[in-house]
């Protein structure tokens, strides 16, 4: 075995066991099977070849031992003393040579075709698992944690790539040899198959019942290790509150107590574990002696010959060693198949519906946007909007604001169609949205959010997101109107600077006046900015303000947001409360009103009591 | 670099016997194929019966001896390397524990958290793997040469042969596979951020349509994964028949040498046999110990890892001296600058003097990196000041017992850690030994037993994912009830109150007000409406301290306090006239 195949490395602090003891069961397992099957079949050639190298390979390492035995066979035992018969052994030796050669060919195919198989078959499931991922509805994204998308893509994947590259070889060549060992041992002597059979009994007893106990031992620990891993995790991170209130020494004392813990859990497992290989071994050797004394007993009485006996030493070895693999393996398997199935959950969700079709022209858009008769809910019973009105004319700069969980960001989602109304409709400049292509749709909009959005690429790049046939003088010119221009070029590389992972080597400022560069080159006619400066400091956001305004010259703006500042100069102002517009108007005229702007003018931006 | 293992001292006896144990069990092992070429050439083929069951016999308990002593070993290894790792791991963590943050912060908490938990299994895992398996390994390799030689000394011409070009091959395949796994390793890593990027900008994604973009985006970095893959593949896919190839002629040439010593009646036919499978043996040991080295080298960089953490001495050293009682609840600060190790001398703080009184109710206020969270850092000394003092109830903090100290100070932190357990447990951090009712009128202050109570199982409700179904406000509530409860003479509210709206805050100062009416208060904000109603604001800006009056007095004669005003209340007396 190649030191690469060490599954233990891996697996990290489950120990050797933690792969056959975690192994999870699908939760249906026949059809995901199919759908997996239909994907190894795409390389139909490539399995088929790979199947019938194995069994090659089998039959060779079947045949081995055979040959070998013929080739000392020569060596004769009679009256006279030993005889070597060196022409007939030296035969046996190059059939043998030749069989040792072609098992060494045909692993090496066996490697490299069931890696080619693997890493294909891997690849295309990534690469579906993707496309899919990228039409998933924004409502899909929301629901589900991200990480566990992420470890579908990560951790899944990988486990199906070394199933197929390892688990399916091993769990065949196992089965063949178990198979092929078996009839050869019947052929010889059905007496002495029934005696080595016994052993195996044996040995599958012995081990399944050393593996509950074991089981229970490693479970245990991992629980354990996991607590006091969790532990650390949160006392370090949360350092700074476990200093400020001086609980070093009960983070101490309580990890003592965890640890001593793991360790005695720690100390039985290893010794439960260290049990299961002296055993096996021990019984392997009675199966040995078993079918030494009992074939001598047969061999005086002339019933099989010498030669037999030892064949069938070498046979009962070879026949027994896959059976703990086997058992393995097929846990493996497992573990993949539930893996496939999750993958699959996420394939076969359902994508985002694009049903438009009417003719529209995004160069032509004015920008006229009406809401009429809204209603939206998330969960179901627990409704967001309730016949929501609203129209914005074309050029108009609209603020929505309400409290939170009022839904005023759930109109923006609305708007670009991340999620689908429940009853009402939008139009824009007439053209129900939901006629309108999604990609002509949104590329009439362009959003500015909360959360910048950036990728490990160049800031070139990023801002190229807006257009992607922009020239780089474009760039630096949408740069420039977003007030980006001036801190880009003080970068040592400029605009080729290379973002690391989120932007995270740019202020959060510098970042958002990256994303309204972004949606300066896009020049759309119609703007979404959602909460687009509330993580910045007030100095930073005038700004991105002033950014922002240039940004909003003749074009439809709807600003969402939470400071007085950004909604103050907007045309008109409109109170989202109860899923309904309470009130519109301008900030003079709804503070005149007394009505809810003002109460909210008064909780949210004054400061006083209510 | 191996002063790790001085923790394995206190274990030396278990760690010594487990290797000895080992030894039994290999020698059992190793006198096995022996004994079977003794039943194959002297039972079976001269057909003696009792012979057969004779050594059969003693092959077994040969057998059970050498399983008992392999039992034997793992357990002793695993009492050394289990008792080893706790210990070594109750170290790191106290050692942890005891850090300052500018320690913490250049560690950065993953990092910590990483040696804490995987390079410590890590290095467990090898300790108990050289205890068992490199001596196993390596004995088996020994004594399969010696039983070999024993039997017949032109078997070592085999050996002398094989040998070096089964170790050559391995030694360059995986020295030349080193950088193509770190290369695999990297693309994974390009492939991973591109789906993480996808999947949480999936919004600006779909915004701008450019989802085929990104579909060609991952696909390069779906095929150039693949293509690293195949070539690690490939190479690997080499070794295998390789060594196998080595190894089986070599049985080959043993089965001819054994042929002519067999006609020169040097050998037995059981012995050729007992030779091949000492043979194996040998081989396998080679392979395993390649792959121990392997391991170990790898388990070294975690050895190093944490013999920085061990070699870390506390920054912070706390002091001796207690309070002398004289004043109670005053802070002040003398000239003091403040900069972080790594900023390259840029000073966060510079030259600051000011003087906070008992009971007082204060501000500071100032643009992102003006050093506000700096400043009250100081304070419980979570840094310490590069030049100038800082005192608290009259005595330079550095003096102090810096447990006495922060027992005095409650910080609410910026960002809000809760830990799991309770709500309640949570709030009694404050105050371990305090009532239920306590708690609970410590929550009212901070109106935080509003949304408590609501929740279903109040007060005994569960805090899982540190708080994440919490919101940033209830966050934020939790960690002041939590100093509330505390009851010091100070307590520093950092920026932690910026989740409120004006409203709870308002209703909130009110309450801190009246409970805790002798308390020094010192409140970071970004908006002047929650503080304008303080005692004094601090003002500072880029370090230095600007102005530090009252919010009228602020707005008359300080040219950076109006800047701030008017860009978050500009025009505000026009319309609604309220300030």
């Amino acid at each position: 075995m190649p030191p690469s195949f060490n599954p233990n490395e891996k697996r990290g602090p489950g120990g050797p066991n933690a792969g056959r003891i975690n192994a999870e069961r699908p939760k249906d397992a026949r059809n995901t099977l199919k759908k997996l099957i239909i994907y190894i079949g795409r390389s139909k050639y490539l399995f088929f070849g790979l199947l019938g190298i194995m069994i090659t390979i089998t039959l060779l390492g079947l045949a081995a031992p055979l040959v070998q035995q013929k080739a000392i066979d020569f060596i004769r035992i009679d009256e006279n003393g030993v005889n070597v018969d060196f022409g007939g052994m030296g035969k046996a030796l190059i059939v043998l040579a030749v069989v040792y050669v072609l098992s060494s060919v045909f692993t090496y195919m066996q490697a490299i075709l069931s890696a080619k198989l693997s890493q294909s078959t891997v690849r295309i499931m990534r690469q579906d698992l993707f496309e899919s991922l990228v039409r998933l509805p924004i409502k899909y994204l929301d629901n589900h944690n991200h990480g566990d998308i992420m470890s579908r893509m990560t951790n899944d994947v990988e486990n199906i790539s070394t199933t197929i590259s390892q688990s399916i070889g091993s769990l065949i060549s196992g089965v063949l040899t178990v198979i092929g060992s078996l009839v050869i041992m019947l052929v010889y002597s059905p007496l002495l198959t029934l005696i080595s059979l016994s052993t195996i009994f044996l040995t599958v007893f012995v081990s399944g019942f050393l593996t509950k106990y074991m089981k229970k031992y490693f479970v245990e620990q991992q629980i354990l290790l996991g607590r006091l891993n969790g532990h650390v995790e949160e006392m370090v991170t949360g350092y700074r509150t476990v200093v400020a209130y001086g609980k070093e020494h009960d983070a101490v004392e309580d990890f003592r107590k965890m640890s001593d813990d793991l360790k005695k859990t720690g100390i039985k497992a290893q010794i439960f574990g260290g049990v299961m290989g002296p055993c096996m071994n021990i019984i392997s050797n009675i199966g040995f002696i078993l079918i030494a004394a009992f074939g001598g007993w047969l061999a005086i009485r002339n019933v099989i010959t010498i030669g037999t006996i030892q064949a069938f030493i070498l046979y009962s070895k070879q026949f027994s060693r896959p059976i703990n693999e086997i058992a393995n393996q097929y846990a493996n398997i497992q573990t993949a198949i539930a893996g496939a199935e999750r993958i699959f959950d996420v394939m076969e969700a359902d994508r985002e519906e694009d049903k438009g079709t009417a003719d529209f022209a995004v160069e032509k858009v004015r920008g006229d946007i009406l809401f009429e008769d809204i209603d939206f809910s998330y969960v179901p019973q627990k409704p967001v909007l309730r016949g929501l009105e609203l129209s914005v004319k074309a050029g108009q700069k609209i603020a929505i604001v309400g409290a939170t969980g009022s839904g005023k960001t759930t109109v923006v989602n609305l708007l670009t169609r991340f999620y689908p109304i429940d009853s009402g409709r939008i139009t824009i400049d007439g053209t129900d949205i939901c006629d309108i292509p999604m990609d002509k749709l949104r590329s009439s909009i362009a959003i500015v959010l909360q959360d910048t959005v950036l990728f490990k690429d160049t800031i070139e790049n990023n801002i190229r997101y807006g257009r992607a046939d922009a020239a780089p003088e474009d760039i630096k010119k949408a740069a420039a109107l977003a007030n980006a221009d001036e801190f880009i070029e003080r970068l040592p590389e400029g605009y080729q600077t290379v973002l690391s992972e989120g932007g995270s080597n740019l202020s959060q400022g510098q970042r958002q006046l990256l994303s309204i560069a972004r949606a300066v080159l896009a020049d759309p006619k119609i703007l979404i900015l959602d909460e687009a400066t509330s993580s910045v400091d007030t100095r930073t956001e005038m700004h991105i303000q002033s950014a922002m305004v240039s940004l909003m010259k003749n074009r439809t703006s709807l600003i969402i947001a939470h400071r007085l500042s950004t909604i103050r100069d907007a045309d008109v102002i409109v109170v989202i409360d109860g899923g309904k517009v309470a009130e519109s108007g301008s900030h003079e005229s709804l503070l005149a009103k007394k009505g809810r702007y003002y109460e909210l003018y008064r909780t949210q931006f004054a400061g006083s009591a209510t | 670099m191996l002063k790790i293992f001085r923790y394995l001292k206190p274990y030396m006896l278990f760690a010594l016997l487990a290797p000895l144990c080992m030894v039994g069990e290999v020698m059992m092992d190793l006198f096995q194929p022996k004994l079977m070429s003794i039943i194959v050439d002297d039972g079976v083929l001269g057909q003696d019966m009792d012979l057969i069951i004779s050594t059969g016999i003693k092959m077994l308990l040969l057998l059970i001896a050498g399983g008992a002593c392999g039992i034997a070993a793992s357990g002793f290894s695993g009492v050394a390397s289990q008792s080893f790792a706790r210990d070594l791991r109750v170290d790191v963590f106290e050692k942890v524990m005891g850090l300052s943050f500018q320690q913490t912060d250049k560690f950065t908490t993953g990092s910590l958290v990483t040696r804490l938990t995987t390079d410590i299994t890590a290095i467990q895992q090898v300790v108990d793997f050289c205890m068992r398996m490199l001596i196993r390994d390596s004995l088996m390799f020994i004594g399969g040469i010696l039983m070999m030689l024993t039997m017949d000394l032109h078997f070592g011409l085999v050996l002398v042969a094989a040998l070096p070009i089964e170790i050559i091959v391995m030694v360059s395949v995986l020295r030349k596979a080193g950088p193509y796994f770190a290369q695999v390793a990297k693309r994974l890593d390009d492939v991973n951020s591109v789906v993480q990027e996808n999947v949480t900008g999936a919004r600006v994604v779909k915004a701008y349509v450019r989802e085929d973009h990104e579909t060609e985006r991952f696909t390069k970095a779906n095929v150039s994964l693949m293509e690293s893959n195949l070539k690690v593949a490939n190479l690997m896919a080499s070794l295998q028949p390789v060594l196998s190839i080595v190894m089986n002629f070599s049985v080959v040439a043993v089965i001819f040498i054994g042929g002519l010593q067999a006609q020169a009646a040097e050998i037995q036919i059981g012995e050729i046999m007992a030779a091949i499978t000492y043979l194996t043996r040998i081989f396998f040991g080679v392979m395993m110990m390649s792959m121990m080295f392997q391991t170990v080298s790898r388990a070294m960089a975690s050895v190093e890892r944490i013999n920085e953490v061990l070699g870390t001495e506390p920054a912070v050293v706390s002091g001796t001296a207690g309070f002398d009682g004289k004043q109670q609840g005053t802070v002040s600060f003398r000239n003091v600058s403040f900069s972080y190790p790594d900023s390259a001398g840029r000073p966060v703080i510079s030259g600051l003097s000011l003087d906070i009184g008992k009971g007082e109710n204060i501000a500071v206020l100032g643009a992102t990196g003006s050093g506000k969270s700096s400043l009250v850092n100081l304070i419980p000394r979570f840094y310490d000041p590069t030049e100038g003092e800082v005192l608290v109830d009259g005595v330079n903090v550095r003096d102090l017992s810096t447990e006495e100290l922060r027992e005095r100070i409650g910080i609410v932190l910026q960002k809000s850690e809760l830990f799991s357990g309770t709500v309640e447990d949570n709030i009694k951090w404050g105050d371990k030994d305090a009532a239920h009712e306590e708690v609970v009128s410590a929550a009212v202050t901070a109106q935080a037993d509003e949304f408590v109570s609501r929740m279903p199982d109040g007060y005994k409700s569960i805090i899982a994912e540190k708080g994440a179904s919490l919101s940033g406000g209830q966050k934020q509530r939790l960690s002041i009830s939590r100093a509330v409860l505390k009851k010091p003479e100070i307590i520093i509210f950092d920026d932690s109150t910026s989740a409120l709206d004006l409203g709870t805050e308002a209703r909130l100062r009110k309450g801190l007000r009246e409970k805790l009416s002798g308390t020094t208060l010192i409140t970071i904000a970004q908006r002047i409406a929650s503080v304008k109603d303080c005692d004094r604001i601090a003002v500072l800006d880029h370090g230095r301290l600007v102005g530090c009056d009252t919010h009228e007095n602020l707005l008359k004669t300080c040219e950076v306090y109006k800047d701030i005003y008017d860009s978050q209340v500009r025009s505000t007396d026009s319309a609604g006239g309220e300030l």
